[in-house]
């Protein structure tokens, strides 16, 4: 294409270039023209500030980016919220005596008192001869038998923090998970083992010469603090000793597997 | 800023050809369609230039009144609105003043002025901040010059109105090519660049030149077939 071909351009194309050589004089505005050449003469004249586009509210000097960590707060605050699940519910507390919540002395048969103060992270003593049962509706129940003492595990959230630990420092904490547990995981520490709980039904009991697990059924590992877990098959259990010996590999106690088994129905049937 | 403006000013100066708005086909100039409403302009005193190195007012207000409607005839096609036009029109004689020193009296200054034009043209289409907003920017109606030109003379209403329905077609037409394929076809049919210098001030070769301004008007004549039909 030169200034000579023009023979061999296409209608359409000819059209296209009749068309932008027919446009007229751009008018410019006239109040516009003559401020701009009283300035150029007399050297007055500056770069105009930008209107073409405004920017966003957000890319607007300091108020714009003092904005945005404004912005992610809020927003780290509302998934922060979102992710909380339900709460620990108390279900029951049987028995007579006077249980410890946090320091506290609650007779068992004041169940709101008892239900108000135990809560993520509080540390329970069960007298003997009482039971307490606590759920997370959908996710995991946990039964504290009698003369049981533990800290009570946080709840695990919706999409991140899934990983939670709780203590025990002595007697049975049965523990079984649900179906809204699935992909998290439970961390329970003993005097002398931990435990990771991937989603199962077990006892982890504490006893004067170590820490037994039984698992019903389920993926759970356990091993001496500070030492490789290894994992414990359904129906059977596992005994770290406080007294340096090897653990014990074998098959669950009969009744624990008996008391495992009603608890896990229990507690299908109540969810 | 002002190594751009030296750069083109070497670069379009070398050229030294005269460009002038409207005239006929010759040293590579293109022809207008007979009977375009734009006035022939006269090439500027050699003295005149001279004296804007010095930045003498008088010069200076000459050589506004000689360029200033060709910058903004550019502007407003290559951007297609009106404001914005008007800020770079501005933009180029804050340029053109700064370096009013460097201009070469022995050359005509038109391509200089041209690629100054360019030069802020591509600058605005490069900026984050104009990227942003042509989402939301819209075309001028551009109706400013309507009643100016029912007013004028020829007493034909109708045509006039026709006439300027057309143009905002074409304009609307040129601003939805890409923006290489809107300055080869403005700068060379619009404001009437042989393919030579629209090459020179655009910094591509004679032929991608050529290349770009077929495939301009390939495109534009598309587009135009869709809004006439």
């Amino acid at each position: 294409m030169n200034e000579r071909d023009d023979e061999q351009l296409s209608a359409e194309a000819r059209r296209a270039q009749d068309a932008v050589r027919g446009l007229s004089q751009a008018r410019p505005d006239a109040v516009f023209r003559a401020r701009l050449r009283d300035a150029f003469v007399h050297g007055t004249i500056e770069s105009p500030a930008r209107r073409i586009v405004p920017l966003p509210w957000y890319r607007r000097g300091v108020v714009g980016w003092a904005a945005v960590p404004v912005a992610a707060a809020a927003a780290l605050a509302v998934v922060l919220v979102l992710n909380q699940g339900p709460q620990w519910n108390l279900v029951s507390a049987s028995g007579v005596g006077v249980a410890v919540v946090d320091g506290r002395p609650i007779p068992m048969n004041h169940t709101e008192d008892l239900a108000g103060a135990i809560h993520a992270g509080s540390r329970v003593d069960v007298p003997d001869g009482s039971e307490i049962r606590i759920a997370i509706p959908g996710r995991m129940v946990l039964l504290a038998t009698p003369g049981t003492r533990f800290r009570v595990p946080a709840v695990p959230g919706r999409w991140f923090g899934r990983k939670i630990s709780a203590g025990i420092e002595r007697g049975t904490l049965r523990i079984t998970t649900q179906a809204a547990f699935h992909g998290g995981r439970l961390s329970v520490r003993t005097p002398e083992a931990d435990v990771m709980v991937y989603g199962s039904t077990l006892a982890v009991i504490c006893e004067p010469t170590g820490t037994c697990v039984c698992v019903l059924e389920g993926h759970v590992r356990m091993g001496p603090h500070g030492e490789p877990m290894d994992a414990i098959e359904d129906g059977m259990r596992r005994y770290v000793f406080n007294d340096g010996r090897a653990p014990e590999h074998d098959s669950m106690r009969p009744t624990e597997r008996q008391k495992l088994t009603m608890f896990r129905e229990q507690a299908a049937s109540k969810s | 800023m002002r190594a751009i403006v030296r750069s083109t000013s070497k670069q379009a100066q070398n050229s030294g050809r005269t460009v002038q708005g409207v005239e006929p086909a010759e040293g590579g100039r293109v022809a207008r369609t007979p009977g375009v409403p734009r006035e022939p302009v006269a090439p500027i005193d050699a003295g005149v230039v001279e004296r804007v190195r010095a930045r003498d007012p008088e010069a200076l207000a000459a050589f506004f009144d000689r360029f200033f409607d060709q910058v903004f005839g550019i502007a407003y096609r290559l951007l297609g609105e009106r404001t914005a036009a008007e800020d770079l029109t501005q933009e180029v004689f804050v340029k053109v003043h700064r370096a009013a020193h460097t201009i070469d009296p022995a050359r005509d200054p038109t391509p200089w002025i041209v690629a100054i034009t360019y030069n802020a043209c591509r600058d605005l289409w490069r900026s984050r901040t104009y990227r942003m907003g042509r989402r939301t920017a819209s075309l001028d109606n551009d109706d400013t010059g309507l009643a100016e030109r029912l007013t004028l003379g020829a007493n034909e209403p109708e045509q006039e109105l026709l006439r300027g329905e057309r143009e905002r077609l074409v304009q609307q037409a040129i601003t939805q090519l890409p923006e290489p394929l809107r300055v080869a076809i403005v700068l060379h049919d619009y404001q009437g660049l042989s393919h030579q210098e629209v090459a020179e001030i655009t910094g591509v070769n004679h032929a991608a030149a050529r290349k770009r301004y077929s495939r301009a008007l390939t495109a534009l004549g598309r587009i135009l077939e869709e809004s006439f039909r």
